[in-house]
């Protein structure tokens, strides 16, 4: 009996529940929608719209993390035909094109398209967009007013993490922008489902969430530790039951505080995720989630992938016990993550827009020898930055990138085979800029 | 005739050929000029404190050469064009900018001008993107943020008296506009929709009051000029991306229509509304440039109370000002265009078609790439679209 081949990345078992509860969040959608009860459609929107929702006992559900499901079970094609078919640019996002032909199939089937990834996404009751980050994650949802008759609220966020985010008084009308607008969302959410917020519910979720999202910040802190003792897979694979909160926010965070002990017993016995840790790498932005065994291939070539983008990640830590207002407090918790990442920003003035930034902090603390930046030809969000990336790390901390081209969700865009080839090459890359690290002074 | 003496048509030609021209010339007496490239900066809190306010324009005709070290390919190539001019020093003469998020990668490329053509003065709005209470409240704490950084950067102060000057001015240029867009509904139309551009990119080179003498001189002229523009059976309304060249409309007029409307961000998008004197001056400009501006980018919520969506009463509510200027204008047909990897248009394009059939509007959708030799594949689709209307 030959000897099965040892998986070049240790996943963690303590990811597996976590995954669970994502995929579960629509097989509970799907229930509450049988049951009669309210659905929505939302965008990542940092938590605000989230726990309002959840307090008022809406089920949701998130097209963009189901772009993401619909790519990694290969399903996404066919919807991105449709979409295609019905006249959308074939340039616009993704995850946009795979939701609108979903939407497109739902409407002229009158029920969730046969062969859905998961369960599917049942009809929403409402669609709640975003103003963050991108065009896109309000246009999407406006757009879908061509399949579905769900009223629509686009939650306003601001941009602090800019230098005008620092003049005198901007702190505090950001935050009461943030709270008024949450509160006008509540008023909105009220009227439309004819319900009142139980607010001491929504106390309670506000601080479980802030929970949620500390323990889940302690997790990513341990992989510094070398060897790395979580990879980035497993982090793609957590990532979603905080950033989309998929499940009630106490049950997540109890399942974030065992992966905590579970990496912290692997740093105890000095166990990496990738066998002999020989790169440690930073990856920018979203990957390609078709394609994700790309990472076990490198993973053979010791490359260990010890930290992503900020923008995926929980806000750094805030002490909020003395905000009285729920909204407010999550407005504030919204806010530091918006803002929490750009303290080395804040401090020398050194500006390079708010998404490219935090990178310089966590590929120092993090020690990566390169990063991997993954353009992608459908999404301007994830990539409009990464030039100015890949220009500044070099200056700073002489860390190399390796730009793969891809797409998150169209398969066709993403050539594994060429990156690995790219990928062979870059090492040489890495060792001599290593050298040229030590020789700068530099910890690693 | 001299360079200085040259008025009407002719002054809006010297200045298609030379756009900084006139602001060069004003910097030697010491006037700053601020950069701008989108329509939702307050221009008037600049005219307020004698800065210039200068329109920042792309290059059809320039190969993007430098932009690409920072900035991917899969953006917009307008905005790429407008960052490769930077880096190229076409803008070095200007003393600021001040970069509003009209998209997201206009927002981007704002941050990415700071760091490397660094301006001695910058400022960026972050302009919010629905018209909800909050959001208005909202622009308007970042206008009163703006209005420090310039009094900052000029030393002086902006007074409500200066202000409201200011926002005279700049709806007495938005009338004027208007003016010249009512000279399109006569058929023929008395100025073409090129030379409409033409006078557009002229103006916004120029100081405020400058552009208004322009304007009434260019009216007068038109109105008493013989060689107008011939009859075509085709009359269009053009749609869309920021038209900031003549060669996409120069070819729609080459082949038998005339482009008699638009709404676009260099055209009527950026002038028709007009700025309300409010008691304090700042809540008219927020209340104009966050609501009144009609532009995919803005989330305009419709039927809040509605527990039901009602979609072609949504698009009528986006959409039926088209509606109203294919009827002022005598509009038989739209072009809706797009300039490659614009999402904010792009989303609205099969919503948009939806509208105009329903109002029995001819529309073909054209996506380009902000250059003039691709416009000659879209010739042809063009053609066949004008035959389709008559």
């Amino acid at each position: 009996m030959s000897e099965e081949k040892k998986r070049a990345i240790t996943r963690l078992k303590t990811m597996y529940p976590l995954r669970a509860l994502v995929d579960g969040m629509y097989e509970r959608a799907v229930e509450a929608s049988r049951e009669g009860k309210p659905v929505a459609w939302c965008m990542v929107n940092w938590w605000g719209g989230d726990v309002i929702l959840r307090a008022l006992d809406v089920a949701c559900v998130y097209p963009e993390d189901y772009g993401a499901v619909c790519a990694a079970f290969g399903a996404a094609q066919s919807y991105l035909a449709r979409c295609d078919s019905d006249g959308f640019p074939t340039h616009m996002c993704g995850y946009a094109r795979n939701c609108l032909g979903y939407a497109s199939q739902m409407k002229e089937l009158g029920k969730i398209p046969p062969g859905a990834p998961l369960v599917g996404m049942p009809k929403p009751t409402l669609l709640l967009g975003s103003g963050y980050f991108c065009d896109t994650r309000f246009k999407w949802f406006q757009a879908l007013g061509r399949y579905l008759d769900a009223p629509m609220w686009v939650l306003e966020m601001p941009h602090p993490g800019v230098r005008e985010s620092r003049l005198e008084g901007v702190h505090d009308h950001n935050i009461a922008f943030l709270v008024n607008e949450l509160k006008e969302f509540a008023d909105f959410l009220q009227e439309l489902l004819d319900k009142r917020i139980d607010w001491d519910k929504l106390d309670d979720l506000v601080n479980d969430t802030i929970e949620m999202n500390r323990v889940w910040h302690e997790v990513n802190e341990l992989r510094k530790a070398r060897p790395c003792p979580m990879h980035a897979r497993d982090f793609w694979s957590s990532m979603p039951a905080s950033l989309y909160m998929a499940a009630d926010p106490k049950e997540t965070a109890e399942l974030y505080h065992n992966m905590y002990d579970e990496v912290k017993g692997m740093i105890d016995n000095h166990i990496g995720a990738v066998a002999d840790e020989k790169y440690r790498m930073a990856f920018a932005e979203l990957p390609p989630w078709h394609s994700l065994k790309f990472f076990d291939q490198l993973a053979e070539r010791n490359w260990n992938f010890v930290i992503e983008s900020w923008a995926y990640h929980p806000p750094k830590p805030i002490d909020l016990s003395h905000v009285k207002d729920p909204l407010e407090r999550i407005a504030r918790l919204t806010y530091q993550y918006f803002s929490g990442y750009f303290e080395d920003a804040y401090k020398t003035g050194d500006w390079w827009g708010y998404f490219a930034h935090p990178y310089l902090e966590l590929c120092r603390d993090y020690q990566c020898d390169g990063i991997v930046l993954h353009p992608l030809l459908t999404c301007r969000t994830a990539t409009n930055h990464l030039m100015v990336l890949q220009d500044q790390l070099m200056k700073h901390l002489k860390i190399p990138s390796l730009v793969v081209e891809g797409d998150i969700v169209d398969l066709k865009l993403f050539d594994p085979a060429d990156a690995l080839r790219k990928a062979e090459s870059f090492e040489e890359t890495m060792n001599h800029y290593k050298r040229v690290r030590r020789e700068a002074g530099m910890a690693w | 005739m001299t360079l200085a003496v040259r008025e009407g048509l002719d002054r809006v030609r010297e200045l298609n050929r030379n756009r900084s021209q006139r602001v060069r010339e004003l910097k030697t007496r010491n006037q700053k000029v601020i950069g701008y490239f989108n329509i939702y900066p307050p221009l008037e809190m600049l005219t307020a404190l004698d800065l210039v306010p200068y329109g920042m324009l792309g290059d059809m005709n320039e190969p993007i050469t430098k932009a690409d070290t920072y900035l991917p390919t899969v953006v917009c190539p307008f905005l790429r064009s407008l960052l490769d001019l930077g880096l190229k020093g076409r803008y070095s003469f200007l003393d600021g900018i001040v970069m509003a998020h009209g998209c997201e990668v206009g927002e981007k490329i704002s941050h990415i001008w700071n760091i490397y053509l660094n301006p001695p003065y910058s400022h960026f709005i972050d302009l919010p993107h629905t018209t909800h209470a909050a959001a208005q409240e909202q622009f308007k704490e970042l206008l009163k943020d703006f209005k420090k950084t310039l009094e900052s950067f000029t030393g002086k102060e902006m007074t409500e008296k200066r202000l409201r000057e200011a926002i005279k001015l700049h709806n007495e240029q938005r009338a004027l506009v208007k003016e010249l867009y009512e000279l399109r509904k006569l058929d023929p139309p008395l100025i073409s929709g090129s030379d409409t551009t033409r006078v557009l990119i002229a103006i916004t080179g120029l100081p405020v009051e400058e552009g208004n003498e322009l304007l009434a001189q260019v009216i007068s002229e038109i109105k008493r000029r013989k060689d107008t523009p011939s009859k075509k059976s085709a009359r269009l309304l053009v749609w869309g991306s920021i038209i900031d060249n003549t060669a996409l409309i120069d070819m729609i007029e080459g082949i038998g229509a005339n482009v008699v409307m638009d709404d676009t961000n260099l055209g009527s998008r950026a002038y028709f509304p007009l700025v309300e004197l409010t008691e304090d001056p700042l809540d008219g400009l927020a209340h104009r440039y966050l609501v009144e501006l009609k532009s995919p980018r803005t989330f305009r919520p419709p039927f809040i109370q509605n527990k039901k969506k009602d979609y072609m009463a949504d698009l009528r509510n986006r959409f039926s000002y088209l509606g109203e200027y294919a009827r002022e204008w005598r509009v038989n047909g739209v072009v809706l265009q797009v300039i490659r990897y614009c999402d904010s248009h792009s989303y609205e394009v099969p919503g948009l078609r939806d509208y105009l059939n329903s109002i029995g509007l001819p529309n073909i959708y054209l996506e380009h790439d902000y250059s003039a030799a691709a416009l000659a594949q879209l010739k042809t689709r063009t053609q066949a679209f004008l035959e389709i209307i008559g």
